[in-house]
């Protein structure tokens, strides 16, 4: 399930782009499930591990990603570490929730991000409450930021 | 530094076209839609000019701020476009509320997080939007749209209850 702490959380890594530029590793961007999300965020293919093709940049290093997918693909292989979602846009939302399927994630969101119209399961760690739907995170999200 | 500026930055591959209203914009929105980009290329232009191949035009000085030492970077300008990337913490805090109310600069901030210290306008909060081709080496151009509006949000809500 994903766990989310909203608001300021002082052992969250904030700069998430600078934690990836020194943390990520090359069989990170070949995995299967990271070229999709890199697929669908960025509209980018990974050719190999230190080179993906993107569509405006063109042939570009992993430290090149989109502030992002850089987020999700740390969430996917640092599961002890708190991130700092709100680099992420609603575009990566559908991706969270694909990561926290099989193992549980936590994660710190400083606005309201849009998990989309559907259900979903998100435990809120500031309340303990597990919500299903965007209005019942809304309502307790907006009182944490 | 008062009223409308108009930036172009732009390279081979990526064209930046906007006009600034007031002094604070945030720019948010999906991921994957260049704001860092933008950023990148304007730190570019400040450090290596001309010879970085990014061609900036306004009239007005652009710069980027960024990491512990922001406020002796911010003393470095005045009457000029500031830009900040997401991933620089300064921006939440009362320090930076502060300091850059003490300047006449222009403030383009990346962020998807409230900013309760600084005075900005909903109106001023926009997306990139690209109108342009991708595709090899044609150009993509991005331009900023307005993530809320609050003249079609008082239309909405007034054609949305018009039937009660």
């Amino acid at each position: 399930m994903l766990k989310v702490y909203f608001g300021d959380m002082k052992e969250a890594i904030y700069n998430t782009s600078v934690y990836f530029k020194n943390d990520y590793e090359d069989d990170w961007i070949t995995n299967p499930f990271v070229k999709e999300m890199i697929k669908d965020v960025d509209s980018s293919e990974v050719m190999y591990s230190g080179v993906i093709d993107s569509p405006v940049l063109g042939k570009i290093t992993p430290t090149k990603l989109s502030g992002g997918v850089k987020t999700l693909i740390l969430v996917k292989f640092e599961a002890d570490v708190v991130f700092n979602a709100s680099t992420c846009g609603d575009n990566c939302s559908k991706w969270l929730l694909k990561i926290a399927e099989e193992e549980d994630r936590t994660i710190n969101l400083r606005h309201i991000m849009d998990f989309g119209e559907g259900e979903f399961l998100i435990r809120i760690l500031n309340t303990g409450d597990i919500v299903h739907n965007m209005k019942e995170l809304t309502d307790i999200a907006v009182n944490f930021v | 530094m008062k009223g409308k500026h108009k930036v172009i930055v732009q390279n081979k591959r990526i064209r930046y076209d906007f006009e600034l209203n007031r002094n604070i914009t945030i720019l948010q929105g999906d991921s994957a839609t260049g704001k860092t980009i933008l950023i990148e290329m304007i730190q570019e232009y400040m450090n290596q000019g001309k010879a970085s191949m990014v061609d900036l035009q306004c009239d007005k000085k652009c710069g980027v701020i960024s990491g512990s030492t922001w406020q002796g970077q911010l003393s470095q300008f005045s009457d000029s476009i500031i830009f900040i990337d997401e991933g620089n913490s300064f921006i939440l805090s009362v320090e930076f509320a502060k300091e850059i109310q003490k300047t006449d600069n222009y403030y383009v901030i990346v962020t998807r997080e409230g900013l309760p210290n600084l005075p900005y306008s909903v109106e001023e909060i926009y997306g990139i939007h690209s109108s342009g081709k991708y595709g090899h080496l044609k150009k993509c151009y991005q331009t900023f749209y307005h993530l809320y509006n609050i003249q079609s949000a008082e239309k909405k809500y007034i054609s949305q209850n018009s039937d009660y």
